[in-house]
């Protein structure tokens, strides 16, 4: 890690980027569409608002290092607050 | 002459050492403990106990025990023995300088599996109503955090589906990442039973432990897999599930959703999965892998006990859904003698995961950021709580070397010497203005500390414990507190320092308070539990003396979920300056981080941590038996003795970590498991070198400082 931290930012940039991009590894064998709201959903319950702040901070910078599907995936938590849910779990499993 | 050992009285308890929470008697002469006595009553144990549990309790009257508070303004300063009020005033107030001047997100909590639930959960009552946000998190963190995410991703509950005794009627029994005869004794001897019965064991292990092979113990088959290869290997079984079709379609489609299974069918059931490309990739024979997938799915009745060697992983949650889909897959869930069960490490450890001491949860595994959850929250606490998940702590000590995160309140926890690459973590609490340790003894953490509060062990208060088979007993005072408080009564007097007024005369009180707001605790009271001795979660009026097998007829969700689980290999790889790889586990005598057992006679049993070493890695390195070597890894290095040992193969080594000085994660690395941060302890790069400096150190340091975990 490069222990630059910019001002503001809750951990160091390089952390935040491979986190994600764990996470986006994870999703990554499900199909577009489920595979980028499971990548939101764990980011969206699971990380500190300032972590995904970070991330998206870092995207609006060219989102150096993170994988596309990630990206796609973060920019869906810019959803108006009233259509925020409070369940946000894995996938929903297909339609039987 | 009278025998002066003689009790005069005695106490039914629950120990605190690991997840299995045998039941004791603890009997006394006068206010000294004598003896402790497994209690025949006791369900978890039955009467029988371990090394730990019988002996190592002198540790409660240690001359180092921390008796009064001690505050400071700088680490560099000595300690200052101050009274109890001034101690949480100061502590208090330091939080509240810290909020208005850095944001109320700046500081949090952590809580102990050494604590009761009525202490965990007034921990999380306290950051959630205290500090009023959500940055509270507990040592589930750092061991078995997967399991409550890859439990309740699969099957819908991040508990173990069994009850202990439920093992006496399995056929097969697969462990995996875990080795009981050391770390879950009392449960390893019900299991032992079980396999003298005739039946089948299959080891997944890098080892060659005692569960391999031992008195009454020989596995069918051992799956010696390279650390950090769990989710191909536990794929590559899948996939012969797949291929061979033995699968129990019938239970897939009344219990699961077939179009996910085709789903998982199609990742596991590929070419990538085949034991034979897996095989050569993770070190075990593809004959090997099909053997174990065959004997598993045929049952039939199969269960499946895992520890630490699945969940300390970089694919820590992932190889904890393998398990629920495998289970899933062969139909091994909702009856007696099979199931997928946790051995969880710690006393109270499920208490502490089930009962929302998380960034992310309330109690039952309940999201923070749903509504009506938090509304039933805020209407018993009468206040508005954060919507918002919270730090975990290795993101605590992340933000606090950014230099966002300035505060802690920690109690029971020592994670300079448990969390990973030490030099971070050390790091992180040099930048903070505020450490409050509630704690038995001094430990390594209490170096970076500002504000000292004396802990109470399990022997000195009264409360509850839950199990690894979720059974929650009571822990019963046998003496006075050392210091004067209960944990619960100081946290009680840190809220109410800190303006949020609450009251309990007793802890029995809380556990009212948890029942009301906690579904799976609905029917739980202290009177219950003395009715009945203990009691299982889920205990509601559908279950009004608890729960021994989940799944039975519905998962918690309705169905069950099969997740994909693609392996993705650990960033940590050999490389020729780092060309073995270290793993780490637990002995018999002694328990985690040692805090506690270092300060009793065991350690006669167990005097210092060695690396052990095959014949051929040690001869290559002109390293015979007893030396001692310097073991390195990108972050750090440690000085230990070797022992050449069959248990390991070549390009393994392993070590335990019970040792203070023995720094183990000074070593460690900062990779995680990608959905909680569960460290990866189970994958290390290193290289042993024969040691040019032997350390000065005894090898029989009962007197190290140490630490809970």
């Amino acid at each position: 890690m490069s222990g630059i931290v910019a001002s503001g930012m809750v951990m160091d940039p390089e952390r935040l980027v491979l986190m994600a991009n764990q996470i986006g590894d994870f999703f990554a064998p499900y199909p577009p569409g489920p595979r980028e709201e499971g990548i939101r959903n764990h980011l969206r319950t699971y990380w500190d608002p300032r972590m995904r702040a970070g991330l998206r901070a870092l995207i609006a910078e060219g989102g150096v290092g993170l994988y596309p599907h990630v990206i796609a995936a973060a920019v869906l938590l810019d959803e108006p607050l009233r259509e925020r849910k409070g369940y946000y779990g894995p996938p929903k499993p297909p339609e039987i | 002459m009278p025998n002066p050992q003689k009790p005069e009285h005695s106490v039914i308890t629950t120990c605190a050492y690991c997840g299995v929470g045998c039941g004791f008697k603890a009997e006394t002469v006068g206010d000294r403990i004598v003896r402790m006595t497994p209690w025949k009553e006791g369900k978890a144990n039955h009467g029988h106990s371990c090394i730990k549990g019988r002996f190592a309790f002198d540790y409660y009257n240690h001359p180092d025990r921390v008796r009064h508070p001690a505050i400071r303004q700088s680490i560099d300063e000595p300690w200052q023995e101050v009274s109890w009020d001034v101690a949480i005033a100061h502590a208090a107030a330091e939080l509240q300088r810290i909020q208005r001047v850095h944001g109320r997100a700046s500081v949090g909590g952590v809580s102990s599996s050494r604590c009761t639930n009525e202490e965990i959960w007034l921990m999380q009552k306290f950051v959630r109503a205290g500090l009023g946000n959500n940055n509270i998190d507990n040592c589930a963190r750092i061991c078995h955090s997967p399991t409550q995410f890859g439990l309740t991703s699969t099957l819908g509950a991040g508990a173990a589906s069994q009850h202990f005794d439920s093992v006496l009627q399995a056929d097969v029994i697969l462990i995996v990442g875990a080795n009981p005869t050391e770390g879950h004794p009392v449960f390893a001897s019900l299991m032992k039973r079980r396999l003298r019965q005739g039946a089948q064991l299959i080891v997944v292990d890098p080892r060659r432990t005692e569960s391999v092979e031992s008195a009454h113990v020989k596995a069918a088959v051992h799956l010696p897999l390279r650390p950090g290869t769990n989710v191909a290997l536990l794929d590559a079984l899948a996939h012969v599930v797949v291929r061979e079709q033995l699968y129990d379609e019938a239970f897939i489609r009344a219990r699961c959703y077939w179009p996910e299974f085709e789903q998982w069918m199609a990742l596991v059931g590929s070419d990538r999965y085949d034991p034979d490309v897996i095989g050569p990739e993770v070190g075990v024979e593809p004959d090997a892998i099909r053997a174990a997938a065959r004997l598993y799915a045929r049952g039939p009745n199969s269960a499946i006990y895992y520890g630490l060697g699945v969940t300390e992983h970089s694919q820590g949650s992932t190889g904890v859904m393998c398990l629920g889909n495998l289970a899933l897959a062969c139909g091994m869930l909702g009856r007696e003698g099979v199931g997928v069960n946790p051995l969880r490490g710690q006393g109270n450890v499920q208490g502490g995961s089930c009962l929302g001491s998380w960034p992310h949860v309330f109690s039952g595994y309940r999201f923070v950021t749903d509504p009506d959850t938090r509304n039933t929250f805020e209407a018993e606490w009468g206040l508005r709580l954060d919507d918002e998940p919270g730090l975990r702590l290795p993101n605590m000590f992340d933000a606090a070397v950014a230099g966002t995160f300035k505060g802690m309140y920690i109690m029971g926890e020592d994670p300079v010497q448990s969390d990973p690459n030490q030099q971070h973590t050390i790091a992180a609490f040099r930048q903070m203005e505020c450490v409050i340790v509630q704690d038995i003894f001094h430990t390594e953490t209490t170096k970076y500390a500002h504000v000292l509060l004396p802990g109470s062990s399990s022997l000195e208060k009264e409360g509850t414990f839950t199990n690894a088979e979720r059974r929650v007993s009571r822990v019963r005072k046998v003496i006075e507190p050392l210091a004067g408080l209960a944990d619960w009564e100081v946290t009680v007097k840190m809220m109410n320092a800190m303006g949020y007024a609450v009251h309990y005369d007793h802890p029995s009180q809380i556990l009212d308070e948890i029942a009301r707001l906690s579904p799976a605790y609905r029917g739980m009271s202290y009177d219950l539990i003395d009715r009945v001795g203990s009691v299982q979660w889920p205990c509601d009026a559908h279950a009004p003396e608890g729960t021994e097998v989940l799944h039975v007829t519905t998962f918690p969700r309705g169905r069950a979920n099969f997740m994909l689980t693609q392996f993705v290999p650990t960033a940590e790889r050999t490389t020729d300056r780092f060309p073995l790889l270290l793993t780490t586990g637990r002995i018999l005598s002694q328990y985690n981080v040692g805090t506690q057992t270092r300060r009793t006679a065991n350690v006669q049993w167990h005097g210092e941590d060695v690396l052990e070493i095959c014949t051929d890695d040690a001869e290559l390195r002109g390293v015979k038996d007893g030396d001692w070597i310097t073991l390195s890894s990108r972050v750090g290095a440690i000085t230990l003795r070797a022992r050449i040992s069959p248990r390991v193969h070549a390009g393994l080594v392993y070590t335990t970590f019970h040792w203070a000085e023995s720094k183990a994660n000074a070593i460690t690395t900062e990779l995680s498991d990608w959905a909680t941060n569960c460290p990866e302890y189970k994958v290390t790069a290193v290289e042993v070198v024969r040691a040019a400096v032997v350390p000065a150190r005894s090898a029989t340091a009962a007197q190290t400082v140490g630490a809970p975990s």
